[in-house]
């Protein structure tokens, strides 16, 4: 790891201004605050920052609230506290369960939804400071040529990295909302615009500016007659990202659907909202039949790597599992 | 049958247990030295290049650096790396990604660390091969100047043969004639604790603090290498975490903590990183396994022949061998096996070297053949197992068959087999069992044993205690030899200056070897417990017995007196022995026979282990707790390699992808069902108490036992490890 120097800092204002000045002094600084990843990535030399600027001194960002319409969850909450909380698992079904999947009790211990939001590839690629890939300043994405196997299918190049949030596909299906503090003050912005395509800036995974962090995620309460599915794949049951996950949200009278979020992890470089299968499936009786055609609208202009075809079939049973299971 | 002991047999938590889960015992990774020096390894990023120039000056400026070492400055051979070739602690060309290029030994681990980055080494790359077919071709680039096929003396030699019998005999007698190729990829061992060494010089003596499996064999390696007289040597190592084959002997780190300690003149440091330990040290080879089998229409094995490669990577430190044909009787064999170099990581000893992946291609293409001749597995199995050695020798004891009984009874194999394919449902239940073991061959050992006048003992071993529960297996053979209760006992390991000759913890040899020697030490001190007690019981030394720390007259155990008494006047009496016994017309094999029950969900293509059954012939069990332990580590290791091991290399570069925990899939504990284990205990003429092995066999046929349930489950023949998702996805849409 190479050294650095740890700031303290005891407000978001503070936390901005801190950024913005280092940012000035042509230092590098990158904020912490479970540690969870940005360590690994440090010890990797992957990331070699001058300063963290510490988020864990800040207080009053770690909560689950409630009010008009939904919750507010301070960035800093934990993963296991909204795994254990009672009223995002009563009311917050697929969060509750997406935090609980998420890589290991040690881990979720530690990691913040912030955090988890804001997490870097867990490509081998970009993980590795013997390969300058494409998103660290070089000149190739090095899965094109090599290992693929659980690369994009969707929504890829230049760079083919898949997004490693559990929590972001869940937050995406219930509309959630990020909330964003920056030079120029506060503002809130739906979680799905928050994530970048490599075709917009292959050199970041989402919209924040070095100088911007995360404060809040929002996440209004899902619409009455609303069930929801968290479905995760991977190789290993505990430690593992997903080779393809999938979150849904249907709301249903009777047996027909009013309205549905099918949001795709582990196949995109961003949570993959399949708006179209979205649009298919509203004002359809949900069934097997239905659900097929909904899983392949969903998986169209999917393009697999060498490697990757696989992951084709496997979202294919996936949504279709899921949209049955929250029908 | 099992005879009766009175500390042999039970369930006895390690005599250590306490001070490790308190964290008070002292790895090689605790020890601080006044002014000790840290140090970290720069390793190439190439996999083949000639290193043109090497500039350390701008690290050398970097305070805090005390010495940097490198392959002009210390060119010093490692005799235990490479076995055929001169292979040195920092080689000229480099041969792998991973290849040792400089150390540097610095005040702190981050100046170390940094000092690394400001090294300047100019490489002129090489063209590489990475494949152990592609190495054989004519046109591959060469990475040793003879070639890439592994050719070396005794049993590093290449091709690797073997034969008995009349092959083409066998094979007209056959019915039908298999043929089919396995493969099988290169696995870490991943043991808990990376290496770590400590090293120190006073006055020409060498004082290494190693994480070695074997203190003595890394003693004789580092006075080997360094040119130093054994007794200027001293290794130490009480306690470690695992190593399971990649920690033995000296490894290049050990040497590199020397060199630099005396580079700097001060006590140094050196820690392997999990990523050194996953492309630094050694996993286990890869292979590709063609079988060409006749059978008998009821199954009977009428003649195997094997050819095979295996890919050693860039030096050999092993033989490169399979060995799975070993548990089946077959009339007619040969092999051959081609160890190969290519420019990857190192393959060599990692538990039950040359079996796990054998077994994987032999036992999954029994069981695909019995599929074939609408033979039940389970017959295949029972029908073909071994009787004799190569068809000829009779083992020490040999209660495979039971193994078989025993096992597919506890799993209730009749009722749950069921046709391959066949059970119905989205989550498809299948059954699948393999047969193993390990070698268990008798050889050096050496004990003392102080017994102290207050008639408490003192055990000095050389053993290191990888985590197999050695010294608790050493101190519970000297409690039952001597008859002095366990808790009397004191034991001292893992020091050359202290403690007498070890074999070292491979090979599953620690109680073969060393068990015999503390009972022969136990016995020396006895007779002299006897003759000193003699006089005080007014009866003939040869008419006294101990037992639970009394003395006694066999004849009328009335007449009795405390080892304390006894001891009084004579002061500490010390037994000591080195033994070395030989098996005449046996061989000695530790055998089992593995079940387990999978799920597999044909959506996902996940695969859940739902139940193991784990039945093994060990001879008498010394410590039951221990052994249990050790047969569940071993089906832990066996499923993660069936599953999801494997280390990858980028094809384009040959660099390692996944070198470490979260990427290269060991497996957690969610990944693991019950491991119900079961020993058919029987007494072995030639093992100490009756004992013979049991840290190698668990890992053997679980591989195997995992693949074959896999088949029954999905009607799918996996042929190619480990069975991860997409294999079984592709398989079954594709």
């Amino acid at each position: 790891m190479k050294s650095f120097e740890n700031i303290d800092v005891k407000s978001v204002k503070e936390a901005v201004t801190t950024l913005q000045r280092l940012r000035q002094q042509g230092k590098t600084a990158l904020v912490v605050s479970g540690g969870s990843e940005l360590l690994q990535l440090m010890k990797d030399r992957v990331a070699t920052p001058d300063y963290l600027v510490n988020l864990k001194s800040i207080p009053g960002l770690s909560y689950i609230k409630e009010e008009k319409g939904g919750f507010r969850i301070g960035a800093l909450t934990t993963l296991s506290e909204i795994e254990e909380n009672r009223a995002v698992q009563e009311k917050l079904l697929i969060l509750s369960a997406a935090a609980g999947e998420a890589a290991s009790p040690q881990i979720r211990n530690s990691g913040t939804i912030g955090g988890n939001i804001c997490q870097r590839p867990f490509c081998w690629y970009f993980r590795s400071a013997s390969f300058t890939c494409l998103r660290k300043g070089g000149q190739v994405c090095y899965a094109v040529a090599g290992d693929n196997r659980f690369h994009a299918i969707l929504g890829g190049g230049p760079s083919y990295i898949v997004h490693p949030s559990d929590l972001a596909p869940a937050l995406v299906a219930l509309d959630a909302r990020v909330r964003i503090a920056g030079p120029s003050g506060e503002k809130t912005i739906l979680l799905e615009k928050f994530f970048v395509l490599p075709r917009v800036d292959f050199k970041k995974e989402n919209i924040l500016a070095p100088d911007e962090i995360v404060t809040e995620i929002q996440v209004p309460y899902p619409k009455p007659q609303s069930k929801g599915f968290y479905h995760k794949v991977r190789e290993r049951l505990a430690w593992d990202h997903a080779i393809v996950s999938v979150a849904t949200v249907v709301q249903s009278r009777g047996e027909i659907c009013q309205d549905a979020r099918v949001v795709l992890g582990g196949v995109a470089p961003i949570p993959w909202r399949a708006t179209k299968a979205e649009a298919f499936l509203r004002g359809k009786r949900i069934d097997e039949a239905t659900t097929e055609k909904a899983s392949e609208i969903a998986l169209e202009g999917a393009t697999p790597l060498k490697d990757n075809g696989y992951k084709i079939a496997l979202a294919k049973s996936l949504v279709q599992r899921s949209v049955l299971a929250a029908a | 049958m099992a005879k009766d002991f009175s500390v042999v047999g039970k369930n006895t938590p390690r005599i250590d247990g306490y001070e490790r889960v308190t964290g008070t015992a002292q790895y090689a990774g605790d020890v601080q030295l006044p002014g000790m020096l840290y140090a970290r390894v720069l390793r190439s990023p190439h996999p083949h290049a000639r290193i043109v120039s090497i500039d350390t000056s701008k690290a050398e400026k970097l305070p805090g650096v005390k010495a940097i070492v490198h392959h002009q400055n210390a060119q010093v051979v490692w005799s235990s790396g490479g076995r055929t070739a001169k292979r040195y602690i920092f080689n000229n060309p480099v041969r792998y990604v991973g290849d040792p290029v400089a150390a540097v030994a610095a005040i702190d681990r981050h100046i170390a660390e940094d000092a690394l980055g400001l090294i300047e080494v100019q490489y002129e790359k090489l063209p590489h091969v990475l494949d152990a077919k592609e190495a054989l071709k004519p046109d591959a680039p060469k990475i040793y100047p003879k070639g890439n096929l592994s050719v070396g003396d005794g049993n590093l030699t290449a091709p690797i043969t073997d034969e008995w019998g009349d092959l083409e005999k066998g094979f007209k007698e056959a019915d039908r004639i298999f043929e089919d190729t396995y493969v099988t990829k290169h696995v870490n061992n991943a043991q808990l604790e990376p290496r770590v060494s400590v090293a120190k010089w006073d006055a020409g003596k060498l004082t290494v603090w190693a994480s070695t499996q074997g203190v003595s064999n890394c003693r004789t390696d580092l006075a080997k290498d360094l040119g130093l007289p054994l007794s200027k040597v001293r290794v130490i190592c009480k306690y470690m975490g695992a190593g399971f084959g990649n920690k033995n002997q000296c490894q290049d780190i050990d040497l590199m903590a020397a060199v630099l300690a005396k580079a700097a003149g001060r006590p140094v440091k050196v820690e392997f990183t999990r990523e050194d330990d996953f492309i630094g040290m050694h996993g286990r080879w890869s292979s590709e396994q063609h079988y060409k089998v006749g059978v008998k229409k009821d199954g009977t094995i009428t003649a195997v022949e094997l050819d095979a490669l295996t890919n050693v990577g860039a030096y050999r430190k092993s033989t490169g061998n399979l060995s799975g044909t070993d548990f089946y009787q077959i009339p007619n064999f040969k092999k051959t096996v081609n160890p190969v170099h290519t420019n990857t990581v190192v393959a060599a000893n990692y538990r039950a070297p040359a079996y796990p992946q054998s077994i994987f291609g032999f036992a999954s293409f029994l069981d695909q053949i019995a599929h074939e001749l609408g033979v039940n597995p389970l017959e295949m199995f029972k029908r073909n197992a071994i009787r004799l050695y190569k068809n000829k020798t009779p083992f020490t004891s040999n209660y495979l068959e039971q193994c078989i009984i025993e096992g597919a009874k506890r799993i209730d194999w009749t009722q749950k087999w069921h046709k391959p394919g066949a059970a119905g449902g989205t989550n498809k239940h299948g059954i699948g069992m393999a047969l193993g073991g390990y070698p268990f061959r008798p050889g050096l050992g050496a004990a003392t044993i102080r017994v102290n006048r207050d008639g408490t003992a003192h055990v000095l071993v050389g053993v290191t205690d990888i985590g197999t529960g050695a010294k608790t297996a050493m101190a519970i053979i000297a409690s039952e030899a001597l008859g002095i209760p366990l808790s009397q006992i004191q034991l001292t390991n893992g020091d050359t200056d202290v403690t007498p000759y070890s074999v070292g913890e491979s090979g599953s040899r620690n109680t073969a070897f060393t068990g015999p020697a503390v009972i022969a030490a136990a016995q020396d001190v006895r007779k002299q417990i006897f003759a000193v007690a003699a006089a005080q019981l007014k009866a003939k030394p040869e008419e006294l017995d101990l037992k639970e720390g009394q003395v006694f007259v066999r004849a009328d155990a009335s007449r009795k007196l405390p080892l304390s008494k006894a001891l009084a006047r004579s002061g500490e009496l010390i037994g000591r022995a080195t033994t070395n016994p030989e098996f005449k017309g046996v061989e000695g094999k530790s055998f089992a026979a593995h079940f387990s029950e999978v799920e597999v969900d044909i959506t996902t293509g996940h695969v859940k282990v739902l139940r193991y059954v784990a039945a093994h012939d060990s001879g008498t069990i010394i410590n039951r707790l221990a052994a249990e332990s050790q047969i569940k580590g071993g089906v832990v290791q066996g499923i993660g390699m069936a599953l999801t091991e494997e280390l990858l290399i980028d094809r384009p570069t040959g660099m390692p992808i996944n070198p470490n925990y979260r990427d290269a899939k060991v497996p957690t504990h969610l990944e693991i069902p019950e491991v119900e284990v079961i020993f058919i205990e029987n007494y072995d003429p030639y093992g100490p108490f009756g004992a013979k092995v049991v840290g190698e066999p668990p890992i053997t046929p679980a591989v195997a036992a995992v693949a074959n349930a896999i088949f029954n489950a999905t009607g799918k023949r996996f042929k190619e490890l480990p069975i991860t998702p997409d294999k079984i996805l592709r398989a079954l849409y594709v």
